[in-house]
């Protein structure tokens, strides 16, 4: 491989993983703010992300609704989804067992049932796509060709990213979810109410993790498996350190060029190994993230 | 931090007549089924055995230590693959085979452990389930060892001059093998390091207090569990023929821990009842398929909701509650 090559792929490789990059760390968001106020990993969220792809598809390509009626809808699904499952299941195993152990075995029990629920349905059955909503043509940036989808999507993500900042820095109501991933009983003294801020926090993650798949849809084949790409949000959620917010979006940023770049000079077969390995390394060198905070050891 | 499990001190007393009498019925069984039986229902038996065995590490990490650990299918792989490939290079009695493979993915356990450990708890959660998706790939793709997509013949088991040719011919073994691994993890149970897993998962604070070594402890239970996995591995290896990667992915560790968790987090009975009742349920789940993933995770969500200590001690307090009425 000669120099001029080696640049051209450099270059490729960022952009195409500035653009994966941007929807694993959507969803390592979206991850993260549950982790942060619950303390329990969601190992339901890639399959609400599949799930909300597939509501999309079906009323935007079976039902034929305008693409206006499908983009809340899709989003408002996903809110009450994962409101509705923090509020009825999740409040009731927290009130029949106290072990953190017991909420992870739901969420796991819950990512089971989506993806049965979509199996039955029968759109697993072949691999289908999201129509693309703007055009799919080509743009040279520097040496590395991307289309106008991926910059709507990698704009998009920012956006979204950005609103969600502003909501959690600015707004009483992201005071309120900060305050309860510090000391809920504290908060819950000064007068938030937990139940609902549970209920918007999980809600919220459901929008952002729906986004996320109407983002990716039209660039890779739907199947009811695609919510493994969780994989990849969580491993870029540890390379951000697990609490912080503005971790997690940069660790989607690495993950998501380190996986490219992985496949475009060593090859495609190994990419599955790359959230592993970039896991590993980031405990080994650097435990608490690249931008977690001093460790904190828990008491009774 | 409250979880309900069988205190030491619930298991050092005498055992109750229900015990006793379950006990009764589970030998007979054992002794009575390839007298009775034919071939299919001692392959599932032998399958269920395996479980049990498996169920045993998982209850290791998640019930004794409360670690969560996802990476138990790839370790049961690891045992699989080490104990099969040994058998087939050196002609040793299988038993040294079973044993190497419980050592490599101990070993690997350990490792892995170590690795993760070295943070909050959340942290094992996620890395083993990194590296039971890449050990699953591992299985798939490193053909000049594991003949990668095409699966792997296991060659028969041999102790001295008896090679075992038939489910029934193993069967006999499957159980002693499954016996020996029930009384070895109850007899680390009520070891001091048994106490001290439990201490761990109740309040690492006062376990540190206590004088243990809390990474310490988490490593070696997480490297137990993945050693008791591999065990399980070589004895699939007695009586299967044949092993593809495919049934090595996440599907099976969710299998055992539902297994788990339908016993009874934090009791060593509780894994051993799981492992046969969910089994058998899941046998019969398999006449429907499409309904499968449905039915795991609706059970492991209403399991969490209403009965987190397990099916038997849900029974148990309804026929309490029928007896004494409501309290």
């Amino acid at each position: 491989m000669d120099l001029q090559l080696a640049l051209i792929f450099l270059q490729q490789g960022i952009a195409s993983g500035l653009v994966s990059g941007s929807v694993y760390a959507l969803l390592a968001l979206a991850i993260v703010i549950i982790f942060k106020t619950s303390e329990v990993p969601n190992f339901a969220q890639g399959e609400v992300f599949m799930a909300a792809g597939y509501i999309a598809l079906y009323l935007f390509v079976f039902q034929q609704m305008p693409i206006w009626v499908v983009l809340p809808a899709t989003l408002v699904a996903a809110f009450l989804a994962m409101a509705l499952f923090r509020r009825i299941v999740l409040d009731q195993v927290a009130k029949s067992a106290k072990d953190l152990v017991y909420l992870v075995i739901a969420t796991l029990g819950l990512s089971y049932v989506l993806k049965g629920l979509v199996r039955r349905t029968g759109f697993g059955d072949t691999p289908r796509s999201f129509p693309a909503l703007v055009p799919t043509d080509s743009v040279m940036i520097g040496q590395a060709s991307v289309t106008v989808l991926d910059l709507t999507i990698l704009g998009t993500a920012l956006a979204v990213m950005a609103a969600f900042f502003w909501m959690f820095n600015y707004t009483k109501i992201g005071r309120a979810m900060r305050a309860v991933g510090m000391n809920p009983k504290a908060a819950q003294l000064v007068g938030v109410d937990l139940g609902r801020c549970h209920m918007l926090i999980w809600g919220l993650s459901g929008v952002i993790s729906a986004i996320a798949a109407l983002l990716i849809s039209p660039k890779i084949l739907m199947t009811a498996d695609m919510g493994s790409i969780v994989m990849l949000a969580f491993a870029a959620a540890i390379v951000g350190g697990f609490s912080s917010l503005p971790g997690a979006v940069v660790g989607g940023f690495v993950i998501g060029i380190v996986e490219n770049l992985v496949g475009l000079f060593i090859s495609s077969r190994a990419i599955v190994l790359a959230p592993f390995l970039a896991i590993l390394l980031v405990l080994v060198i650097r435990p608490q993230g690249l931008f977690g905070g001093k460790l904190t050891i828990k008491k009774v | 931090m409250t979880t309900t499990t069988a205190t030491p001190a619930a298991a050092r007393r005498a055992i109750s007549p229900q015990a006793l009498a379950a006990l009764a019925a589970a030998a007979l069984v054992l002794v009575a089924l390839p007298v009775f039986t034919s071939g299919y229902v001692i392959y599932i038996a032998n399958l269920l055995l395996v479980f049990v065995v498996l169920c045993l590490g998982l209850h290791i990490v998640i019930g004794e230590t409360g670690q969560f650990s996802m990476a138990h299918a790839a370790f049961y792989g690891i045992g699989i693959y080490a104990s099969a490939l040994a058998n087939r290079a050196v002609d040793l009695p299988y038993p040294v085979a079973m044993l190497f493979g419980a050592l490599v993915a101990g070993a690997v356990g350990l490792f892995i452990g170590a690795l993760a450990l070295r943070m909050r708890d959340i942290y094992l959660a996620l890395a083993t389930f990194a590296f039971g998706e890449a050990m699953q790939w591992v299985f798939a793709n490193w053909d000049s060892v594991t003949n990668g997509p095409n699966g792997l013949r296991i060659s028969p088991a041999r102790f001295g001059p008896l090679e075992i040719l038939s489910d029934k011919q193993a069967y006999p073994f499957v159980v002693f093998f499954c016996l020996l691994m029930i009384g070895v993890t109850i007899a680390i149970s009520r070891s001091r390091l048994g106490r001290s897993f439990r201490a761990v998962r109740e309040s690492e604070v006062a376990a540190m207090a206590m004088g243990i070594d809390i990474k310490r402890t988490r490593v070696i239970a997480f490297g137990l569990s993945a050693a008791i996995a591999g065990f399980a591995g070589g004895m699939f290896g007695l009586f299967q023929t044949f092993i593809h990667p495919d049934s090595l992915g996440f599907q099976t560790t969710i299998l055992v821990l539902t297994m788990v968790v339908v016993g009874g987090l934090g009791s060593i009975a509780g894994a051993v009842g799981g492992a046969i009742v969910f089994g058998l349920i899941s046998e019969v789940l398999r006449q429907a398929p499409q309904y499968q993933e449905i039915i795991y995770g609706g059970i492991l969500i209403l399991f969490m909701m209403y009965a987190p200590r397990g099916l038997f001690a849900f029974i148990g307090d309804r026929i309490r509650e029928a007896r004494h009425g409501r309290r």
